[in-house]
């Protein structure tokens, strides 16, 4: 039996986060301070590119000025239609039409993409959370 | 490069196979059945006082941390989502900060007339944050809820020795209003910070009737963005040929 916490390519193999009726298996929460973010089996995986600005830049990521904002397209998300369903979460200030979530208690971010156009979708992406 | 990401119909550290068979699988998908509630109930609460007082720092855990500068500084904290239990109850809380709205008319009136709870910050080394307390009621007394409880806050309880505001001096602000709590706080050294949150909740539940809080739950159509100044339009009067 291979590990596969330790697998090389852990983006093509989902099955130990994700359950078989594609809820996350287990908690989500933040990857600093470990703030929970979802219980387990509150959200949906879903794949939607997404653009996040990066966690580490420091720069205003809602600057005009540098137009080439520092970041990644990100593709796997946990996926929820109510901000109710959260246990812990920020939401920045309007960056266009997009809010962008951020840990509750620490406030590291962008963790995941909420747009204004459509109330009922919140996106975290699974590379910016830890799984516990 | 098209990075698919295949989810195996399998339960993790499972064999695969026979996955009814297994008892704990079994377990799993009955609890499915039942979808978790997400929470018991949704309250929304509302963080005021002048600048600088720390309102933004009582919503934090760890402040001394460095903090993602672009979404600190540059874009801001809207509102969080946070979840407290109590008396065995989930209850999510929805808290608006109002740092950088500090002028007394700029917080909008749908901020106070949501908020089942409101929390009136100064800071007890600025007198003249606790001058204004006076200012922050007048908003609250014209816009909030009747029922909306009210917790008075003396922050930066971490800075004892530039105190300027007695903790009397904020005991009896707080007394002469009806209803309102105070304590003393250091969201620096996250003293008293979650007791804050905590016994404000457990003052609305208190308040609230079981059947009332789950009709308000049924009802309650709790928006992102604060609603609206304007009342919904009226559907258009129907044009009649006569």
């Amino acid at each position: 039996m291979d590990n596969k916490e330790q697998s090389k390519d852990s983006s093509t193999d989902r099955s130990d986060l994700v359950s078989e009726d594609g809820k996350n298996s287990k908690s989500v929460v933040c990857q600093r301070c470990g703030s929970k973010v979802l219980c387990p089996g509150m959200a949906v995986f879903a794949e939607k590119e997404l653009f996040l600005p990066s966690m580490r830049k420091k720069s205003g990521l809602g600057s005009t000025t540098d137009s080439s904002v520092d970041g990644d397209t990100l593709t796997a998300h946990w996926f929820v239609d109510d901000m109710y369903t959260f246990e812990n979460v920020g939401f920045t200030n309007d960056v266009g039409r997009i809010k962008y979530l951020i840990c509750a208690d620490c406030e590291i971010g962008p963790i995941g993409w909420h747009c204004l156009d459509d109330k009922k979708s919140f996106y975290v992406a699974v590379e910016r959370v830890n799984h516990a | 490069m098209d990075p698919r990401y295949d989810i195996p119909r399998r339960a993790a550290g499972g064999g695969g196979g026979s996955a009814n068979s297994s008892p704990a699988l079994g377990a799993q998908s009955r609890r499915r059945k039942m979808p978790p509630r997400p929470a018991d109930f949704k309250l929304q609460i509302i963080i005021i006082g002048s600048r600088g007082v720390g309102k933004t720092s009582l919503m934090e855990r760890y402040t001394d941390d460095t903090f993602c500068e672009a979404c600190k500084s540059t874009v801001g904290v809207d509102f969080k989502i946070k979840t407290v239990e109590l008396r065995g109850k989930k209850i999510r809380l929805q808290i608006w900060d109002t740092a950088g709205q500090e002028r007394f008319n700029s917080i909008t009136s749908a901020y106070y007339r949501s908020a089942k709870g409101i929390v009136l910050v100064y800071d007890i080394t600025k007198q003249e944050t606790f001058d204004d307390l006076p200012k922050w009621m007048k908003m609250i007394d014209k816009y909030a809820s009747e029922e909306a409880e009210l917790l008075l806050v003396g922050n930066k309880l971490d800075c004892e020795s530039d105190r300027i505001i007695s903790k009397q001096q904020g005991e009896r602000f707080a007394s002469r209003i009806s209803g309102m709590r105070f304590c003393e706080a250091s969201a620096k050294d996250n003293f008293n910070v979650d007791e804050i949150f905590l016994k404000l909740v457990d003052d609305i539940l208190s308040k609230m009737p079981l059947e009332v809080t789950n009709k308000e739950l049924s009802n309650s159509v709790l928006s992102l963005q604060p609603e609206p100044e304007v009342p919904p339009e009226l559907p258009p009067p129907r044009m009649r040929c006569c």
